[in-house]
């Protein structure tokens, strides 16, 4: 396979998202902002004594600070251009085009991802400026890279099944919303998966959303020690194959529909 | 018309199309309903088709709107299965083999564009590049050849949102031939435009048809576009075919009258042509209608000036869009009996 029209694909969506830049500064205008309500938000649960097991007042902060820069990455949708081709019907002038859509769908969400990665440093500065976050030492980071690598992968596979909906109802909002709640709720983001007591909390760890969040922010602070990142990554990447499989299951019925109904 | 032994790049056969669609009752309970009962209703779309084209062909694919006209393209295209029957396409089966058919083709669309909407026009072209893997010479030679045949100049820089419609279509068509295609599917490529752009539009699919023996099928509400560029072409209606075979062809059997017109240099009171029916006249200028099969134009002209004082004559010829008008609403008889009357 030819690799060339992908990265073609990659550098056009990086292009187009650049394109957009007021946009681009207003977000890194409100993560500023957001990091900073999120320091006093902490500070004064931590002042009424609600310090989750393991984590002292500076992990908290530093764990909220790095979610929020993860954020700028993972937020993106990279295949909401599921949707939007489905309901343009512009879906049918790419089937007629020699390439494999599942893979062109990812290396757009790609170029999306890399434009706003760079937003990251910039943002990293500010928040550094504004907030002191722990940086832990060179293996923890490169742990942090792959679990954040593979959380990546994860998130890619969830929001596409989502957008996938599309070829069926044409309308995705309300799973949109479901999901959207769901994973900010369970997926670590907001607040770290070790604040749910007993049961929840075990059930919470073991949903796929833990993989999105949770393991890369809670081996970056500690909470998750060496010994155990091997167990963790390789937890976050069962759970990217199962979604990669279902994923393709979908996109197979999903295909036969369009060349069936017609684009 | 002398018969080539040539093999066909398109070749359907009794090709057929049935869509299911499930039946909703109305109203808010009906809705309901169609929730947990789902009853199907069952539309043929495309029924029985069969025709096959010769490389370097430029056909007209006509019919009225829901003719089943985008639902054959869709197959030729390999994007929509068949419910039965045979299609062919350079030799391979478009849907099975969606990819490889479609570097065999080429694809523009007059209500929708194929081009990056953000991004200049240039860059759209740079992507196809990649899509197809064009090789960097070619590329630059077909380029080059389109920008100067299409005038794409000055705007090839330009985002194609900013773009008017006409710019947009040449910068389609380009997008469309830029890998090479030996066979272009046109759906209604001159909507919306002016007469001008329509015309270099036309002229450039006459163009690559004639220079690139590209195989051209062109679906249009326009006849114009068809009277200027096909010699042949294929009438569908509510799914099934019902005329296959030259425009002139079509012409000849439908169009039967041809109208002389002749104009005297002083006014002429009644005038009359044997052979000729008088409709109109006025001042000094008399409108013959007569029967193309029973009666020549040139032995009219003769008879005309032989009788008065001619001016000027000219000759009208039947217009299509009048033919498949009639056609659209009697439906097509064969001519034989017709000839007769």
């Amino acid at each position: 396979m030819r690799l060339e029209p992908y990265l073609e694909f990659a550098k056009k969506a990086f292009a187009r998202e650049a394109t957009y830049r007021m946009e681009v500064l207003t977000e890194i205008g409100a993560l500023v902002l957001r990091v900073y309500i999120l320091r006093s938000l902490w500070t004064a649960l931590y002042a009424q004594n609600a310090a989750p097991i393991n984590l002292p007042l500076h992990g908290m902060i530093t764990y909220a600070t790095v979610a929020m820069l993860m954020s700028l990455v993972l937020e993106v949708d990279g295949t909401r251009l599921i949707r939007e081709k489905i309901r343009e019907g512009t879906i049918a002038t790419d089937l007629m085009k020699p390439i494999s859509l599942p893979l062109y769908f990812f290396s757009d969400g790609i170029g999306q991802t890399l434009l706003h990665a760079l937003l990251v440093v910039p943002s990293l500065f500010c928040a550094l400026a504004l907030v002191h976050i722990d940086v832990p030492p060179p293996p923890t980071i490169v742990a942090f890279a792959v679990s954040f690598a593979v959380g990546y992968g994860v998130n890619f596979f969830v929001n596409f099944l989502m957008n996938s909906i599309a070829f069926w109802t044409l309308e995705t909002f309300a799973a949109q919303l479901i999901v959207r709640w769901a994973s900010d709720l369970l997926s670590g983001q907001i607040i770290p998966l070790t604040l749910f007591p007993g049961i929840v909390g075990r059930i919470v760890f073991g949903l796929p959303f833990a993989a999105i969040y949770s393991t890369p922010l809670l081996i970056y602070v500690g909470v998750i020690p060496s010994s155990q990142w091997a167990a963790a990554i390789a937890l976050q990447v069962g759970w990217l194959a199962v979604f990669a499989l279902i994923a393709s299951a979908v996109w197979r019925a999903a295909s036969n529909r369009i060349v069936i109904q017609g684009g | 018309m002398a018969k080539r032994r040539v093999l066909p790049i398109v070749e359907c056969t009794k090709l057929r199309k049935v869509f299911r669609t499930p039946k909703r009752s109305p109203g808010a309970l009906g809705a309901l309903r169609s929730l947990f009962s789902r009853e199907y209703e069952e539309r043929v779309a495309v029924d029985a088709v069969s025709f096959r084209l010769e490389p370097g062909e430029l056909v007209g694919y006509i019919g009225p709107n829901g003719a089943g006209k985008s639902t054959t393209i869709k197959m030729l295209t390999g994007i929509l299965v068949p419910t039965s029957g045979d299609v062919r396409v350079a030799g391979l089966v478009p849907w099975r083999q969606r990819k490889e058919n479609a570097r065999n083709i080429g694809v523009v669309f007059g209500q929708r564009s194929q081009l990056y909407w953000d991004l200049p026009l240039i860059e759209s072209f740079e992507l196809l590049r990649a899509i197809y893997g064009i090789r960097k010479e070619r590329y630059r030679q077909n380029l080059d050849e389109f920008v100067e045949i299409l005038r794409l100049n000055d705007f090839l820089r330009t985002p194609v949102r900013q773009l008017s419609l006409g710019q947009r279509m040449r910068g389609d068509f380009a997008a469309a031939l830029l890998h090479g295609p030996s066979i272009v599917y046109l759906d209604e490529p001159t909507i919306g435009l002016d007469v001008v752009a329509k015309e270099s539009i036309r002229e450039f699919i006459a163009r690559i048809n004639a220079e690139r023996g590209t195989t051209v099928v062109l679906t249009t509400h326009d006849l114009a576009d068809v009277e200027r560029l096909c010699r042949r072409i294929v009438l569908i209606d509510r799914g099934t075919l019902i005329y296959d075979g030259d425009v002139d062809r079509i012409k000849n059997e439908y169009g039967k009258f041809r109208t002389l017109i002749v104009r005297f240099s002083e006014p002429v009171a009644g005038p009359a042509l044997e052979g000729a029916e008088l409709v109109a006249s006025e001042d000094s200028t008399a409108r013959f209608r007569f029967n193309r099969n029973l009666q020549r134009a040139d032995l009219l002209v003769r008879q005309a000036s032989e009788r008065y004082r001619v001016e000027d004559v000219s000759l009208e010829e039947p217009d299509l869009e009048s033919i498949i008008r009639r056609i659209y609403v009697e439906g097509y008889r064969s001519t034989a009996s017709e000839n007769d009357a």
